[in-house]
């Protein structure tokens, strides 16, 4: 039994990778070297007041990509600021805002952030600074918490504005007559923590903001849109799509940094025929308890609430039985209330707590201060994720830590067997498409509703007549005499767009549990029947909910809240027809497809499997009508001459394990969830009369995900070979190829063939397929 | 292995090169479930017609059908149609009632119809009525919208009809009609007009004689107040889609319902400001009003302190009620003896305060609790007749025990109770040990 006293990183490292369990684990072991600080002096147009307000909290320069980022601004510049977690990214917009309202007592700023706690986070931050400038800023939040009494002041007199992009769309914009003073004024527009506008909210949030914009030339204003993001791969890329224009990227940290060691860790195994592992829990624990008796101060993610909870728990008792500092390790979650929230951050900040438990809701830019070590329990689903979580450890000038422990998860092997993955490769590019003819058009609706549309006017990428004209058929648009087109409906269209999700007709999710109903959230209506289906397992901001009843009609379903030990997977019996190839190219043994498809699917069956092991627990049926989503896909079309000789049965269960694989691989290289691609295989498609394997985007129209697997074809197959071939599986597991399937678990070794085969390799190398 | 589209960044690479393919697919979407796309009934699709094509011509149509003419602005045509009605009715009483309105100013009287409900920035007024009167005739000029390019024109012709020193007088002008109409400036980038004043008869209405009256909506209060229904009137909730069918068919004679229905609606607003002025204004004429309207004008006044009318109004109502036409309900009647006896005990009327207090008292019910506890209070404290307050307090005691017995405590009074008898009590004993 160890005492509780005090140690250096480097010692609790030492002292950690001398036990044997844990130095056994160790599949990745790497020093990221210390960063001096890359200092400027405050450029001289600085206003006085800021500049002592700044030195009297003892700021003496600027980091580099703060100067750059503020003299871009200053050239009348767009600019995207990429940082790591507290780089002092909020000054790189906090003071071009404040000089502007120091020179212009009437600027207006905007500021953006995907929740209503980072707005208060920085918000408070922003007040700070002011105050020690001693400029008088009206800045405020306008959410839905807003009483209405403030909602006025804020739009007559509010010079900053701290708003989220729901509120934006729903609440500012159709009612833009009522902001005037805003948008007349308006200077700069604040998008923070951008790397989270991906996807189909990213595809929606591109579009709040061409109507943002539209609305701006409308008044007469022309912001600077300042975009901040985590590192990705695509930041540039990601700020232009979102905002339709190419900003100066400022992307070299000029804030110090000490040297930071990372540890990947994979727990053994100890079902090598079924490719079963330890769980990653019992890693976590050693790690973050060596840590804490050190007196280290450490964050531990958790990836749902429940695993948050439980780890919780485990620390708790293991700091207990060594009389560790239990009373100052907590938790931190969604469900927890601000008022415990802000004095945990509080807690970290001052260091009387110690050690805390979180989901990624720590992950996002609030401020904790830094710490020494971050232990990760499970891959978070993406580079720039981890990154995110290891960067909460790290300290100015001493050594910081960070320890991912890998779970059997399929995306969390291919990361332990290719660590290289995380170091080496550029971290995900978030992938959004703002042209998704569903999203677009909605948003078209919303827009030709706040201000008529000129003829030939843009709204994105193109004029949007063709679009108003298609949407003038249903009379909710018409084109007037003077060419221009008018909103003709007594509809309000925002209201009809959820940002969060694809297309309308989602299905509502109540909770039924409480005292009386209430809605905990919504998904769209092509993930409802595997989603929502009656005896799912629901899963809500990592809450579980029972489905109780799904009133398909009604598009509801009826949950509560249960805390049970597994989650549950439906099946779909899907067909899938190509509808028309947007661009087609010769591969290596046949062909690479990017284009539209008409998917339909009926949810069968559902499983039951548990947590962690993915045991099967159970089945049930799901009795839901059929559903056809409209989509981009990406697919790989077998040359027949190819696969000569294969029997059917035996390219069945290869396109299935290669799909797999695949879809997997996909995931980690486009930071989506493995659920948001859809996989189907053909053994002989009724249109290409092919083997063929399609990737499809799960949202009505696509997000864009199908266009960039085109495009990395390669990639993606030699990644889906490496991932098949290292796996230490004999013949196939839920990390690679899938369950073991029938066909005499021969899946793994045809899967492995097939993609050897697309890979480049000839088919005589792979070996022949067992007879 | 070609790149050759790695740079492309669009989901649709190709869409640049072949401009048939948005069409093909937009073709493909049309085919889909279109409820999934557009969530709402679909009205039938545009018809080009002969009035559209030329704005001249479509806003000439309209006048023609409605009988109305075409006025050329800067910003283009709007359609003028401008009517009469007898209605000799005099104000002359208006600057008696408690109302912020100032009788030196031009009243202009306003209502809107509009594409919808709500003041956001896709719904529009596409016709706005405007009254004055001379006390003889009441003249409404309505400014309609031919097409939704001329809405320039009809601000402007707007901006006409309201000068600075106007005070306006809607029926819930101030949430609805006001505010939609500023912001049709705001969204023309032209300043709002100005006023001097608003006076929004639908609070007025809402307060004066929710008596007698089912609802506030303006046709309920007019058939109430003024004894005039309407025949054939298009209910509201129809004119939005009147005004969009006639965008997309030219045909003016779906306007004609709406232009009748909101000409109904602003000499309405005059009908009821007469209404008022005629029967409430007067204290002789107010004796042959409805008690109810009275009770109501008689709290008005007291909110605006004007006691000695509000005591003269309650006193007419509570006669009216007790010797003409029984109140709605004996609740209604008693809640209203007591604001009066209230007011007069404020206004140091201690002596006829008392007497209220005591006929409420002896009427029974939950008002004489109070009316006891205001007699216990008015005894202990002014006529310092320590009995007579304890009487008065057992008396309220009683009733407020047999409330409870049958379940239904009150339990304010209760509390009041509970202390002041346990004082009386105290200063009883006391004086019995002296």
């Amino acid at each position: 039994m160890r005492l509780y006293a005090s140690a250096t990183v480097a010692e609790v490292l030492d002292r950690l990778l001398a036990d044997p369990a844990v130095a056994a684990a160790v599949v990745a072991d790497r020093t990221l070297p210390a960063r001096a600080a890359d200092m400027r002096p405050f450029p001289d147009w600085l206003d006085a007041g800021l500049r002592s307000g700044l030195e009297g909290r003892g700021v003496t320069g600027l980091y580099s990509h703060q100067a750059e980022a503020i003299e871009a601004l200053r050239g009348g510049r767009d600019v995207c600021i990429v940082t790591p977690t507290a780089s002092g990214k909020s000054l790189c917009y906090d003071l071009p805002v404040l000089q502007a309202v120091a020179e212009d007592a009437s600027t207006r700023a905007l500021y953006l952030f995907p929740t209503k706690a980072l707005g208060q986070d920085q918000l408070a931050g922003f007040h700070e600074l002011a105050d020690a400038a001693g400029i008088e800023v009206a800045a405020a939040i306008y959410d839905g918490d807003t009483p209405a009494p403030v909602r006025q002041t804020v739009r007559a007199a509010g010079q900053v504005v701290v708003t989220n992009p729901d509120m934006l769309h729903a609440a500012i914009l159709p009612h833009h007559t009522k902001w005037f003073q805003l948008f007349e004024q308006l200077r700069y527009v604040v998008v923070d923590e951008a790397h989270t506008y991906r996807g189909v909210f990213g595809s929606h949030v591109a579009n709040v903001l061409r109507r943002l914009m539209r609305l701006c030339a409308h008044y007469g204003s022309a912001p600077r849109i300042i975009t901040c993001s985590a590192t990705i791969g695509n930041p540039g890329q990601l700020a232009e799509t979102l905002t339709g224009r190419a900003p100066v990227l400022v992307d070299r940290n000029g804030a110090p940094a000490g040297e930071k060691r990372v540890l990947i860790l994979n727990p053994p195994v100890v079902d090598a025929r079924l490719g079963v592992r330890a769980s990653a829990y019992g890693l976590v624990e050693r790690a973050a308890v060596t840590f804490l008796r050190a007196d280290r101060q450490t964050i531990v993610f958790g990836r749902s609430r429940t695993s948050v909870e439980l780890l919780l728990t485990r620390l708790r008792e293991a700091l207990r039985e060594g009389r560790g500092p239990v009373g100052r390790v907590r938790g931190y979650r969604g469900g927890y209330l601000p008022s415990e929230r802000r004095a945990i951050e509080h807690g970290l900040r001052s260091g009387d707590v110690l050690g805390v438990v979180s989901t990624n809701a720590l992950e996002l830019g609030i401020d904790i201060g830094r710490l020494d070590a971050a232990v990760l329990a499970g891959y978070p689903g993406s580079i720039a994720a981890t990154w995110q979580q290891i960067g909460r450890a790290g300290r100015r000038r001493e050594l910081s830590a960070a320890v991912l422990v890998a779970t059997s998860g399929p995306v969390d092997q291919y990361v332990a067997t290719h660590p290289d993955v995380l170091f080496e490769a550029s971290p995900e590019e978030a992938r959004l498409d703002p042209e998704n003819l569903h999203v677009l058009l909605a948003h078209l609706r919303a827009a030709a509703f706040e201000l008529p549309f000129e003829p030939g006017e843009r709204f994105g990428a193109a004029p949007a007549d063709d679009l108003l004209a298609f949407l003038g058929e249903d009379g909710h648009v018409r084109q007037a005499a003077d060419g221009r087109w008018y909103w003709a409906s007594e509809n309000f269209p925002a209201s009809e767009i959820s940002l969060r999700v694809a297309s309308p007709g989602n299905v509502l999710i109540i909770d039924t549990g409480g005292d009386r109903p209430r809605v905990v959230g919504e998904v769209d209506l092509f993930s409802a029947p595997t989603l929502v289906h009656e005896g799912a397992i629901y899963l809500h901001e990592s809450r579980q909910y029972h489905v109780d009843r799904l009133d398909w009609d009604e598009r509801k379903a009826y949950v509560r809240p249960v805390d049970v030990d597994h989650f549950t997977q439906a099946e779909l019996a899907v067909t899938l027809k190509p509808l028309e190839a947007f661009a087609s190219d010769a591969v290596p043994g046949g062909e690479r497809v990017h284009g539209e498809v008409m998917v339909s699917s009926l949810a069968t069956i559902y499983k039951k499997l548990r947590l962690e092991s993915l045991e099967n627990l159970g089945w049930g049926r799901i009795h839901l009508p059929e559903l056809e989503l409209h989509t981009t896909a990406y697919w790989v079309a077998v040359d027949p001459a190819a696969v000569a000789g294969w029997r059917r049965d035996e390219l069945d269960v290869a396109l299935v394990g290669a799909g797999r694989a695949l879809q997997t691989v996909a995931s980690v290289l486009l930071m989506s969830d493995p659920r948001d691609l859809g996989l189907i295989s053909q053994v002989r498609s009724p249109h290409a009369e092919r083997p063929v394997v399609y990737l499809y985007d799960g949202v009505p129209g696509g997000v864009g995900l199908a266009a960039r697997l085109f495009e990395r074809h390669a990639e993606l197959v030699a990644g889906a070979r490496d991932l098949v071939a290292d796996c230490p599986c004999d013949a196939g597991c839920p990390a690679c190829t899938g369950p073991r399937l029938e066909s005499g678990g021969e899946g793994k070794r045809l899967a492995s063939r097939l993609l050897a085969l697309l890979s480049g390799a000839r088919a005589d190398i792979a070996g022949a397929p067992a007879a | 292995m070609t790149h050759e589209l790695a740079r492309v960044s669009s989901s649709v690479p190709g869409m640049d090169r072949d401009p048939t393919l948005l069409a093909r697919r937009l073709e493909r979407l049309r085919a889909l479930d279109r409820r999934l796309v557009t969530a709402a009934e679909l009205p039938p699709p545009a018809r080009r017609t002969a009035a559209g094509a030329d704005p001249g011509a479509r806003a000439a149509h309209l006048a023609a059908g409605l009988g109305g003419t075409v006025e050329e602005g800067s910003g283009g045509p709007v359609v003028v149609v401008e009517r009469a009605t007898p209605l000799p009715m005099t104000l002359d009483g208006l600057a008696r009632l408690p109302y912020p309105v100032d009788m030196e100013r031009p009243l202009v009287y306003l209502d809107t119809e509009t594409t919808g409900l709500g003041s956001a920035a896709g719904t529009l007024a596409f016709l706005v009525g405007i009254g004055r009167w001379d006390g003889a005739s009441f003249c409404v000029r309505q400014l309609v919208l031919p097409d939704h390019a001329d809405e320039p024109a009809l601000l402007a012709a707007l901006e006409a009809e309201i000068p600075a020193d106007a005070c306006l007088v809607t029926y819930n002008g101030r949430a609805f009609d006001w505010p939609l109409l500023v912001a049709r400036y705001r969204l023309h980038r032209r300043p709002p007009p100005v006023t001097a004043g608003h006076l929004d008869l639908l609070p007025i209405a809402r307060q004066l004689w929710r008596h007698r009256l089912p609802d506030a909506r303006l046709a309920s209060v007019e058939a109430g107040v003024a004894g005039v229904r309407r025949h054939g009137d298009l209910p509201g909730a129809l004119i939005p889609e009147r005004y969009f069918a006639w965008l997309r068919t030219g045909r003016a004679a779906l306007l004609a319902d709406v232009l009748a229905h909101n000409r109904e609606d602003v000499v309405s607003l005059g009908r009821l400001l007469g209404e008022m002025s005629e029967r409430l204004a007067d204290p002789e004429r107010r004796r042959s009003a409805h008690p109810g309207d009275v009770a109501s004008l008689a709290r008005v006044f007291r909110r605006d302190g004007r006691q000695d009318e509000a005591l003269a109004c309650y006193a007419e109502a509570l006669a009216a009620w007790d010797e003409r036409e029984p109140a709605p309900t004996r609740l209604d009647r008693d809640t209203l003896a007591a604001e009066a006896a209230r007011l007069l005990s404020r206004t140091g009327r201690h002596a006829e305060a008392e007497a209220a207090w005591r006929a409420l008292a002896d009427r029974g019910g939950s008002t004489a609790v109070w009316a006891c506890i205001a007699l216990a209070k008015h005894r202990e404290h002014r006529a310092r007749d320590s009995a007579g307050a304890m009487e008065a307090a057992l008396r309220a005691l009683r009733i407020v025990e047999r409330r409870r017995a049958v379940g239904i405590p009150l339990r304010a009074a209760e509390r009041d109770l509970a202390r002041r008898l346990a004082r009386l009590h105290r200063r009883a004993r006391a004086r019995r040990l002296t």
